[in-house]
């Protein structure tokens, strides 16, 4: 027979432990026994979650019935076991006691049969929801590792921004689409086709892992946005999907930021033979911002006039140029020096632009 | 005057039919527990003794409420009765000659019990 459950029967009586045990086997339960409260504890105690039921006599040696009840109820281990508390008519007040003290009912002796399983059902079942309750909340707690843990690795994929939009609350109405202005910064090498070229295939992904640590390590100092790496193209935005007041002023110090850091870079590679320049196009504008992709693989983008004028200009500019767009130039002006390099006709924009190199921070 | 109960008899099969009845029918089973009841009583009733003869109301409360709630299991009504005044007797504090009466009583009466399950055990044997 499987057993529905398992009782500790306490009782100094050994006819009415006999009694008990008899019938609670009777009803399909798996029995084990105690002379006093000690014992009970001490079974308790070393079977810890396999007693989902206590029957406690309250007239014991050793350790009586409240005293065992008051210490269950003490430790976290045991003071959800429902209890019933055995005793005679002439102990009413005891059960009063006992159910103040926790007990969750009482049985009168001598042991009304069908009382006793009407009770040790109720407690059972009792005993199964908070254990249901219990395993919920560890399944719950367990669940959110996972989720945190996924959080962490997805954001080792993703910029941190996006990563954290992914799992904000606000994050499906920012991600479905927003119009909003940014700053775009575009970034790429100038040599590189022909590096790529002509190096190894160790040696190119050397260069790019330097290049793009560098870079890394300046998109994040500015709170910038990583909308994508494309081999020696990035594009970062500033202003989304966190605002940024000054996201102007952040993506011309990055890009400062990042020319001076490519400098040292790029003279270790000449030494080792190596000519790369390095350029980056800014623009301010509107751009349309949300999820873009297709089921499967979606990525967080902008896309706006913004971002192929960003694109442009770095094309345009000359290794070591931060070329800015007239509009960036003018929200600029008191924080940097600049040099205008003239009108540009640009691909892809019907109207040539007024372009100006940022040459230092004023 | 408390003198053994009347109304109560001194072993009431009919508790007995339905001990058997409601722990799986099974006559080993109430012979162990006979058995178990004729080796433990003999000792509450020394016990009670020792306590009624020392006037300890505090020592006596145990072995009576034991006695009483294992005789009344058992179909022992009117040892269970004099066990449960003595038991009474015990709580209230205060050990009176009727306590020293009953002390003696329930000697008596816990053989009377003893001979009728020991009878009842034999008579069920040869059924």
């Amino acid at each position: 027979m499987s057993e529905i459950g398992k009782a500790l029967v306490v009782d100094d009586s050994s006819v009415n432990r006999l009694v008990l045990v008899r019938r609670l086997e009777t009803l399909g339960l798996e029995v084990i026994q105690a002379e006093n409260g000690m014992e009970a504890l001490a079974l308790l105690g070393a079977h810890p979650g396999a007693v989902d039921v206590v029957l406690l006599d309250v007239l014991m040696p050793e350790l009586d019935g409240y005293q065992t009840l008051a210490a269950m109820k003490a430790d976290e281990t045991t003071r959800h076991i429902p209890v019933l508390v055995t005793s005679s008519v002439e102990e009413q007040d005891s059960v009063v006691r006992c159910i103040e003290l926790g007990a969750t009912d009482y049985l009168t002796k001598p042991i009304n049969p069908s009382i006793l399983a009407a009770r040790i059902n109720a407690s059972l079942a009792a005993k199964r929801l908070h254990d249901l309750e219990v395993e919920s909340f560890e399944r719950q707690t367990a669940l959110n590792r996972t989720i945190e843990r996924q959080k962490e690795e997805l954001s080792r994929f993703l910029s941190p921004q996006i990563a954290a939009l992914v799992s904000s609350a606000d994050g499906e109405q920012l991600l479905a689409g927003h119009r909003r202005e940014i700053t775009v910064a575009f970034c790429d090498l100038r040599g590189f086709t022909s590096f790529a070229e002509q190096a190894d295939p160790e040696e190119m992904f050397g260069v790019l892992a330097e290049y793009h640590r560098m870079m890394g390590a300046a998109i994040t100092e500015h709170g910038g946005t990583l909308e994508h790496f494309a081999g020696d193209g990035v594009m970062i935005f500033f202003n989304d999907p966190i605002r940024q007041e000054d996201h102007v002023e952040r993506a011309v110090r990055m890009a400062i930021g990042m020319r001076e850091r490519f400098a040292e870079l790029s003279s270790a590679w000449h030494r080792r033979g190596y000519q790369l320049g390095f350029g980056v196009g800014i623009a301010v504008g509107y751009a349309t911002l949300g999820r873009i992709g297709f089921e499967g693989r979606h990525d967080y983008g902008a896309i706006g006039n913004v971002t192929i004028l960003a694109s442009r200009l770095s094309s345009q500019a000359q290794d070591g140029q931060i070329l800015v767009s007239p509009r960036a130039q003018t929200m600029l002006e008191e924080l940097i020096e600049s040099e205008s390099v003239g009108e540009l006709t640009l691909k892809g924009l019907t109207r040539p632009v007024m372009a100006s190199n940022v040459v230092a921070l004023r | 005057m408390p003198q053994a109960e009347p109304a109560e008899p001194v072993l009431d099969e009919a508790v007995l039919a339905e001990l058997l009845a409601t722990t799986g029918d099974d006559p080993a089973f109430l012979r162990e527990l006979v058995e178990t009841y004729l080796a433990e009583a003999p000792a509450q009733v020394e016990a009670i003794a020792v306590a009624v003869a020392r006037a300890d109301a505090a020592a006596l409360v145990r072995p009576a409420h034991t006695l009483k709630s294992s005789s009344a299991t058992m179909g022992a009504l009117r040892l269970s009765a004099v066990a449960r005044r003595l038991e009474m007797a015990g709580r209230s504090g205060a050990l009176d000659h009727d306590a020293a009466v009953d002390a003696e009583t329930v000697r008596a009466e816990c053989q009377s019990a003893s001979d009728a399950l020991t009878a009842w055990l034999a008579r069920e044997a040869s059924a």
